[in-house]
């Protein structure tokens, strides 16, 4: 620094400045400034057209706006499936700016304990949900505690009233209220509407700060109306859950057709899962068996063996077929009966559930008619219900049949069905001859079914049926008070890979009242472990105990005296193997 | 000249008083329209900041997540500043030409203090700012005053070695050098820190004065070969600063990245339109656009209030330089050379740190954090900016009280 004389001095002087260069330089500053305002004008007016997509692309967006998903309800418009609107409540744990106070508050609020509020919030990172579903209620008073950083937003939880009972059939929606199983799954389209869709804008954050306009508003979705009687359901899974216990059972299935339009009143499987709370279900509970599993028939499929023969004209009810020694061996293979019988007439090869009778009589027929027969009753092709899954079942070519296949066919082994195909084959017999088309979705009115066998011979098939539940038949026990009963029982060894093991499938199909048929029921029980195995013994029990209560609770009027059960003594018991 | 040619012939009230200094006739002691402007300017930053801030302080732990947080303290910088300005009224030139030397001194050591790892504050990387308990200050925004002040004393001290009546090396040896070396010392501070927009501004503030002090025009020339050679130098010195160069000619090459905060700027302006998305309706504002309240205010304003709000922006800028160049020009009449230099310095001082703010705003220059003055957030600005324009206005009292007959 110089010293302050030297200022002085210079000062003294009194320069002259330079007079042109002020004017350089503030002229110079000022178009400089000018240029500004040109460069402001064209980023403003002038290409702000790219700006402004740019500035669109990094906060407008197109949110979804969900839409109110259709309700399911059984025939008489009783709830299986409701969307309510409820609330989220969600957090950005690293804003959150709460008192401890203030966090009691909020934990009490939700009807949370303040430590599983703290391991919520304590949980780091962007987003976390500290409840949901709850209450608007609840929600809007964890809202009005007005905490940064907690906020809330509008779900629909997806409730179902029928739980375990309904669940099979039903089905559930999993995230984003999307179906997942069941006929929440198959009908999406219908019951899912359309979400429909806004556009905001959202801060750096992602919250949305402006709602500029809605797109497409949302379309509800639409209820559907399913087949099912909520009573008869309730009944038949609380017959087979009963059943499966009782008899130690892996598993069991029911299905109740109404005769007239081909509708399921019923459809129920256990082991089930309650779809409100689906924590820990496995796989296996959530199978829907009666439709999406297949075995093998066993007996129940006799009665077409023998409808396909009457019709040809190769038998009658009354022709005699020569059961003895109760075994026939063709090639290497030998067929067994459970009991030695003899000489018996095809209604008695039904009635005693005869394996070499049966086989025997196939064997008489051309393989392609029998295939026919099986294939037009619907064996072989899916149910066509629109259940998500549904099997079609196993029906070879008739082309492939080696003999011994044709025989063993004929009492239903070689051969896969699902019970609902089971059950839905039986209307041949249960109408004049007509294959009924199922639905689990209401129907309005009577179903005209597609022909498959003559009159004669459904009416023939019926009344050997009938002889089944009676004493020297294989199933009294189907037996219902004050109702004609027609049915058909079936134990079924399994398949274990390739090879028939010491394990059964016991099934019972039958229909009442048999003058005049309004019911088909199908019992199948997964291996019975409980020392029965039967299907007499173990399926007809459950058969009688739904179809009488069905059959009363529908008010079909009795075709039969009250005391029209009778009952072999024990030990009389007709029992049949497959 | 026989006639004064510039702008303030033009000026109706001026020249009016310029004819008739007498009095009895209404002569007011101070340039109405400067303190007007200013004063308007200071209003818009206080509305512009809180509109800038507000979401940004609502979303911070920082701040408390209290929205009028920068409002309240920008609010207690304008007064403070308003209040230094009233006491710097009162100091004639004298006194701040005599101060000159060791306010720059006391400059350079704040500068120097800043750099001390007990004393220094850092913040994005850049130290900055003293730590005072209650507030920060940032000497460079004073240091900005201090250079007008003393690169003014300067010129006037040394004038007879900068004149071309003199042997070039003499005019170099004891014209230009010392000063240089003091420019260089003090750059070579702020870049430490690092600051390269204040080193910007404080060069062209002692070189502009020099410039107008009547420095030799062939030095000029030699300076035209420094300048490139002089940049050239602090980019290779500090890489990231050519990033930040090559970053704003083409921003959307990497818009997310190197060019987020320059993209975010361009599309507040292209949504502002004519008349802007109106006031707090800012989405830019909303997180997107970093330094909101500070450095990049014209694009919240651009984007609120649109062309309009920035063309009165910059007209109000612009009429501070006006009076800054005819405040200096009365003062070069009346033979008051420093009065001048200090007029016309604080006059580059705003224009061109407003040059390259709104310029880095509306990307034509590389961005580089340096604030516009009157209106962005922060205290030292602010208060440097007040004094400034405090000692402007004086220069003017000084005048007319010359104009009409008084000492000063």
């Amino acid at each position: 620094m110089k010293s302050p004389r030297t200022t002085h001095s210079a000062a003294n002087a009194t320069p002259k400045l330079p007079r042109l260069r002020a004017p350089l330089v503030f002229g110079g500053l000022l178009i400089l400034l000018l240029g500004l305002l040109g460069r402001s004008l064209y980023l403003q007016r002038i290409d702000n057209d790219f700006l402004q997509e740019q500035g669109s692309s990094r906060y407008s967006r197109e949110i979804d706006v969900p839409a109110h998903r259709g309700r399911i309800v059984d025939r008489f418009g009783d709830p299986l499936a409701i969307s309510t609107p409820v609330k989220a409540v969600w957090a950005w744990p690293d804003q959150v700016v709460a008192t401890p106070d203030q966090l009691r508050a909020l934990a009490a609020a939700l009807e949370m304990t303040p430590a599983a509020l703290n391991q919520k919030l304590a949980q780091g990172g962007d987003f976390v949900y500290v409840k949901k579903p709850v209450a608007p209620e609840v929600a809007d008073r964890a809202a009005a505690l007005k905490i940064k950083g907690v906020h809330d937003e509008n779900e629909y939880w997806r409730y179902y009233p029928g739980g375990e009972v309904m669940s099979h059939v039903v089905g559930f929606t999993g995230d984003h209220d999307v179906g997942q199983e069941g006929l929440e799954l198959a009908q999406q389209s219908w019951l899912g509407g359309k979400r429909g869709s806004r556009r905001v804008i959202i801060n750096r954050r992602g919250e949305i700060v402006e709602d500029v306009k809605s797109i497409r508003a949302p379309q509800e979705g639409r209820d559907l109306a399913l087949s099912i009687d909520s009573r008869l359901q309730y009944l038949a899974f609380r017959e087979i859950k009963a059943a499966v216990d009782a008899n130690k059972a892996h598993a069991g299935a029911v299905v109740m057709l109404d005769v007239k339009t081909g509708e399921v009143l019923a459809l129920a499987n256990w082991p089930s899962y309650n779809p409100n709370n689906r924590v820990r279900v496995t796989r296996d509970k959530m199978r829907n068996r009666a439709l999406i599993d297949t075995f093998e028939p066993g007996s129940t499929l006799k009665p077409f063996t023998i409808a396909a023969a009457l019709d040809a004209g190769k038998v009658r009810p009354g022709s005699i077929i020569d059961t003895a020694p109760g075994t026939l061996t063709i090639g290497r293979a030998t067929i067994h009966d459970a009991h030695r019988e003899g000489a018996l007439t095809v209604e008695q090869v039904i009635q005693k559930s005869s394996n070499v009778g049966a086989a025997k009589i196939a064997l008489s027929l051309p393989a392609e008619t029998m295939w026919q027969t099986l294939s037009a009753t619907g064996f072989g092709a899916t149910p066509m219900t629109g259940f998500p899954g549904e099997v079609s079942g196993r029906l070879r070519p008739a082309k492939s049949w080696r003999p011994i296949e044709q025989a063993t066919m004929a009492f239903g082994h070689g051969i896969s069905v699902n019970l609902v195909q089971l059950a839905r084959a039986y209307t041949v017999f249960a109408t004049d001859g007509e294959l009924k088309p199922v639905s689990l979705l209401k129907v309005d009115g009577a179903i005209a079914g597609r022909p498959v066998i003559s009159a004669d011979t459904a009416r023939a098939v019926r009344r050997m049926l009938e002889m089944v539940v009676l004493p020297g038949g294989t199933a009294p026990k189907a037996q219902v008070a004050g109702y004609r009963v027609a049915g058909k029982t079936g134990t079924a060894h399994k398949l274990e890979g390739r090879v028939y093991v010491d394990k059964y499938v016991s099934s019972f199909v039958g229909f009442a009242p048999a003058s005049n048929p309004r019911l088909v029921i199908a019992i199948m029980i997964d291996e019975p472990a409980g020392g029965q195995y039967y299907g007499g013994t173990v399926a007809a029990p459950v058969f009688s105990s739904i179809m009488g209560a069905a059959l009363r609770l529908l008010g079909v009027p009795p075709d039969a005296p009250i005391d029209n059960v009778v009952l072999p003594p024990d030990g009389a018991d007709v029992r049949e193997e497959t | 000249m026989p006639r004064d040619t510039g702008l303030l012939s033009t000026l109706p009230r001026f020249s009016a008083l310029a004819a008739l200094p007498r009095e009895g006739r209404t002569m007011l002691n101070y340039d109405v329209t400067l303190a007007w402007a200013s004063l308007l300017l200071l209003a818009i930053g206080l509305v512009m900041v809180y509109s800038a801030s507000i979401a940004m302080a609502e979303a911070s732990a920082y701040t408390g997540y209290r929205p009028w947080y920068f409002l309240a303290r920008h609010a207690v910088f304008v007064v403070a500043g308003l209040l230094a300005a009233l006491v710097a009224f009162q100091v004639p030139l004298k006194g701040w030409q005599r101060a000159a030397p060791y306010l720059f001194m006391l400059g350079a050591l704040l500068l120097v203090a800043v750099l001390v790892p007990a004393l220094g504050k850092q913040v994005n990387g850049s130290k900055r700012w003293l730590s005072l308990y209650v507030v920060n200050l940032q000497p460079s925004e004073l240091m900005k005053l201090f250079v007008v002040l003393y690169a003014a004393s300067y010129a006037v001290r040394k004038a007879s070695f900068l004149h071309a009546e003199q042997p070039l090396r003499q005019t170099l040896l004891k014209g230009f050098l010392p000063l240089l070396a003091v420019m260089i010392a003090t750059g070579a501070l702020l870049l430490h820190e690092p600051d390269f927009g204040a080193c910007v501004v404080i060069v062209a503030i002692a070189f502009g004065i020099l410039f107008l002090g009547g420095l030799d025009w062939r030095l000029l020339i030699g300076l035209g070969f420094l300048l490139p050679v002089a940049l050239w130098l602090m980019i290779r010195l500090a890489p990231y600063r050519l990033h930040r160069f090559t970053g704003f000619l083409d921003p959307w090459s990497d818009p997310l990245g190197k060019g987020y905060q320059l993209t975010h700027s361009l599309i507040a302006f292209g949504r502002g339109e004519w008349l802007g998305v109106g006031l707090g309706a800012s989405v830019e504002k909303l997180l997107y656009l970093p330094e909101a309240h500070t450095d990049f205010l014209l694009a919240v304003v651009a984007e609120e209030l649109g062309f309009a709000g920035v063309t009165l922006v910059v007209v109000l800028f612009a009429w501070l330089l006006v009076r800054a160049y005819a405040i200096g020009r009365q003062a070069a009449r009346l033979e008051r050379p420093f009065s001048a230099l200090v007029a016309h310095g604080i006059g580059i001082w705003i224009g061109v740190q407003t040059f390259i703010n709104i310029g880095v705003n509306m990307g034509v220059l590389p961005t580089k954090g340096l604030t516009l003055p009157l209106l962005s957030f922060g205290g030292s600005g602010i208060l440097a900016n007040c004094l400034a324009l405090a000692i402007l206005m004086r220069v003017d009292f000084e005048n007319r009280r010359l104009l009409r007959g008084f000492t000063v």
